[in-house]
């Protein structure tokens, strides 16, 4: 179909993307590491439990963790070998986080499910469960929750904006896999039992929007370059011009938006019986000799990868997993991937900024370009305050998506995330409002420069309201 | 990796723009008024705007010398404390100098400028905490400090307005005889300054930086730009002010004249007031609603006052205003996105 034009939404930001970085590098597929770490928290809600003992072989995407209540995944071996030990590890987040360790032995023995062939709605959604397939876009909410909406729907939506700077996986999966992807968008949507699919790619990726112009019915749509165009009630926006109330799924607005990597997986998943267990994810930043866009089992150690890469060109400045928008700083290379890691960057001190705050001079700036038409200032000023429910109130802290707009655009260089994140957690330990997804209490603190909330709870790295749940690497 | 890596919230990547060159570009903006000022006014304006932002910038390093014991240590102490200062300094205390030098009379003298620059910092500005935490406009508090202290050479008769038959504007101070056209009491009603000359701002009377019109609008065609202010900001502050003077006008001469329109925007302060006074940061709205209702009650209050008191207001009308913005910025808060939908879909079940 002939791709067609979304309308910009109000405000948002233009960030140098970057993206030339990897943008043209092929995808390389990682040979396996040794040893892998896999977590057990690989999606929002509560960590798998444990179905594997130490000493037990296992197979490549043999089930080791099972879901473990409504909103959970299952956690697959993502190489052949030995499980070794099963142990709490630092996350990339500060929190301790429980491992498991498999030791490879490379035979490269495949443990798959069964292949599907023409298969229905209810064999597609068991098999998106089975598979333990999250929204590889970021936030890792569970695929499978996402098929089975309570309201109808009508419109299944592809995120392929990539709106973060840097990242270029999506790009590279979208211009290498458009079959594939394709194919797995009509599953969802079978799945589903909807008709319609849009797929929605930002304009700087021009190649993929005409790869999927091919298809009769897949309606590609060109998103201005803005960020956060990722964003899930954005994107809704923008192709449907439906709007997500806060505190709303968007299923209630008839849509479920997909990214294309989980639509990747999905057709992997059903064609093959592939379960979950790699991942596609970029390699880029000023720091790191060869950018690259790698296939990486889950579990691959950081340093692992950044090696393969090269190592680094220059000391970085920051080192940064997932986007620069909104991914976590690392301390240390000893971290290891997820199923929602989409990015590993190397930062140089010209291109990560860590400038000192200077004083606020309510120059509005952070209003004016908050997609979600908050006042983040607001809750800056009374969260220093301590006053954290004027905070909320003020500023309408708690429908934040949390993109980092107003941080990026604060030209006092304000920490206005942190002061938000602050305001959250307060409030979210308070119970104000309930919180649609329990907390994790697993995690430990959002990184470990945030200080604690004053009754010493630990802050949780990502808002688990699911109002967020897909902002983050579009 | 070693131990340098910074470990921080996101975003790693920001902006590029700082609270440095904000004001900077609000500099930048400011000099073809201050460049058409010494260009008119001669000498006199050179020397005031030295004084004022001389004056502006060492009390401000004072202040921050005093604040942080500069005098109680040794000299190395004293050392960090300016290299302290000079690593915080952002360039605000010279903006609000040379505004406070560009709105006072060519008849003010460096003395009474020294004190009114001295006041605008240390009183209105760095008492409240320094940048960004000033309740009112340093340098429209300055001028009215100024205004009362000094009532006889700053500002006696700047009156404004149709005076006599309808069709003169008359601003100025009354003792740049030699100058002025329009020059003498208020009820010289002969005289009668066109739009070209108030364009240019040649033969106005009036306050040094506010006379030029195509200074201010160079200067505000550069903040706009620069996205410094945003482009309606001060039109709408103007066209108000200036709509309803006419509109005032006309209840007194019982003629409605429209083309009065420009040489009520074009006179006094208002211009000069809207582009770099009203706009500034700090003491207006953060949110855009709160906002449009700052300006368009700024341009209300700056006609009606005017209209009563026959003198030049604007610096007492933003003043005012600056002190309800905190009570506008807590009552208008924006909705969210999303908000309205969730209304409708309630309507709609």
């Amino acid at each position: 179909m002939k791709a067609i034009k979304g309308k910009p939404f109000f405000a948002g930001i233009h960030v140098h993307d970057k993206k030339s970085l990897a943008c043209g590098i092929a995808k390389e597929i990682m040979p396996a590491p040794e040893e892998v770490y896999i977590s057990l928290s690989q999606s929002l809600g509560k960590p798998a439990a444990v179905c594997v003992e130490k000493g037990k072989k296992v197979k490549e995407g043999e089930l080791i963790a099972k879901a473990d209540g409504a909103i959970s995944s299952d956690v697959f071996a993502s190489i052949a070998g030995e499980v070794v030990d099963i142990k709490p590890l630092t996350g990339a987040n500060g929190g301790t986080e429980t491992y498991i360790v498999i030791k490879g032995d490379g035979s490269g023995e495949k443990a798959y499910l069964p292949p599907l062939t023409d298969p229905d709605a209810a064999a597609i959604k068991q098999r998106i469960k089975d598979c333990g397939i999250v929204g590889l876009g970021g936030a890792g909410f569970p695929a499978a929750v996402k098929v089975a909406p309570r309201t109808p729907v009508d419109t299944l939506i592809l995120n392929g904006a990539e709106c973060e700077p840097y990242l270029t996986c999506d790009h590279r999966l979208m211009l290498e896999n458009t079959d594939e992807i394709a194919r797995g968008a009509r599953l969802i949507a079978k799945a589903l039992g909807v008709d319609k699919i849009i797929i929605g790619i930002e304009a700087n990726k021009p190649d993929c929007i005409a790869a999927f112009e091919k298809y009769d019915d897949i309606q590609p749509v060109i998103l201005k370059k803005q960020y956060p165009m990722g964003s899930e009630k954005h994107l809704i926006y923008v192709t449907t011009g439906r709007k997500v109330g806060i505190g709303k799924l968007p299923a209630d607005s008839g849509v479920v938006v997909q990214n294309v990597a989980t639509a990747f997986a999905v057709c992997e998943a059903v064609e093959k019986g592939k379960p979950l267990y790699e991942r596609i994810l970029t390699v880029s930043g000023g720091a790191v000799k060869q950018p690259k866009n790698l296939w990486v089992k889950v579990g691959t150690p950081v340093k692992a990868i950044v090696d393969y890469c090269g190592g680094e060109s220059e000391p970085p400045r920051k080192v940064v997993q997932g986007g620069p928008m909104t991914g976590l700083a690392l301390a240390t290379y000893d971290v290891y991937t997820h199923k929602t890691t989409s990015g590993v960057l190397l930062m140089t001190a010209k291109e990560a900024a860590a400038e000192e705050p200077t004083p606020c001079l309510n120059c509005g700036m952070c209003a004016d370009v908050c997609p979600m038409h908050l006042m983040p200032m607001q809750t800056a000023f009374y969260s220093a305050a301590g006053n954290f429910e004027a905070a909320a109130k003020l500023g309408n802290t708690l429908a934040c998506i949390e993109c980092g707009a107003c941080e990026y655009t604060c030209p006092a260089k304000r920490p206005l995330i942190q002061a938000i994140r602050k305001t959250k957690a307060y409030m979210r330990n308070k119970g104000v409002p309930a919180p649609a997804v329990k907390p994790v209490d697993q995690k430990g603190s959002s990184a470990p420069t945030v200080p604690l909330t004053e009754d010493g709870k630990a802050e949780k790295p990502k808002d688990t309201e699911k109002n967020e749940k897909e902002t983050k690497n579009g | 990796m070693d131990n340098s890596v910074v470990i921080s919230t996101p975003p790693h990547v920001k902006s590029k723009r700082t609270t440095k060159g904000i004001m900077l570009d609000v500099i930048i903006a400011l000099i073809p008024a201050a460049v058409m000022a010494i260009v008119y006014f001669r000498l006199n304006a050179f020397v005031l705007e030295i004084t004022s932002v001389l004056a502006a910038v060492a009390t401000e390093f004072v202040y921050f010398f005093i604040a942080n014991k500069g005098f109680s240590d040794k000299c190395s102490h004293a050392g960090e404390v300016c290299k302290k200062w000079w690593k915080q300094f952002d360039y605000t205390s010279v903006v609000t100098g040379l505004i406070l030098a560009l709105i006072l009379p060519p008849t003010a003298q460096w003395y009474q400028v020294l004190i009114g620059a001295i006041f605008s910092i240390a009183i209105v500005k760095m008492v409240f905490g320094g940048t960004g935490k000033n309740l009112v406009n340093p340098a429209a508090t300055g001028r009215i400090f100024m205004f009362i202290s000094f009532s006889i050479t700053a500002y006696t008769a700047c009156a404004i307005g149709p005076i006599g038959n309808g069709s003169i504007i008359f601003t100025g101070a009354t003792n740049l005889a030699g100058l002025l056209p329009a020059a003498g009491s208020g009820a010289n009603a002969g005289s009668y300054v066109s739009l070209l000359d108030l364009f240019l701002g040649t033969g106005v009377a009036g306050c040094i930086g506010e006379t030029c019109t195509l200074a201010l609008i160079v200067g505000y065609l550069y903040l706009v730009v620069r996205r410094v202010i945003k482009w309606w900001q001060p039109l709408l502050f103007i066209v108000i002010a200036s709509f309803l003077s006419v509109c005032l006008a006309a209840i007194g001469s019982k003629s409605f004249e429209i083309n009065l329109f420009l040489d009520f925007a074009m006179s006094g302060g208002l211009m000069f007031a809207a582009i770099f006074m009203a706009t500034d940061y700090v003491t207006s709205p953060k949110g855009v609603y709160g906002q449009i209702v700052y300006y368009v009650a700024l341009g209300v209050l700056t006609a009606v006052l005017r209209y009563l008191t026959k003198i030049e207001v604007v610096s007492f009308v933003i003043m005012i205003m600056n002190l309800l913005v905190p009570l506008i910025d807590t009552y208008i808060v924006r909705k969210p996105f999303g908000y309205k939908k969730v209304k409708k879909q309630k309507e709609g079940k």
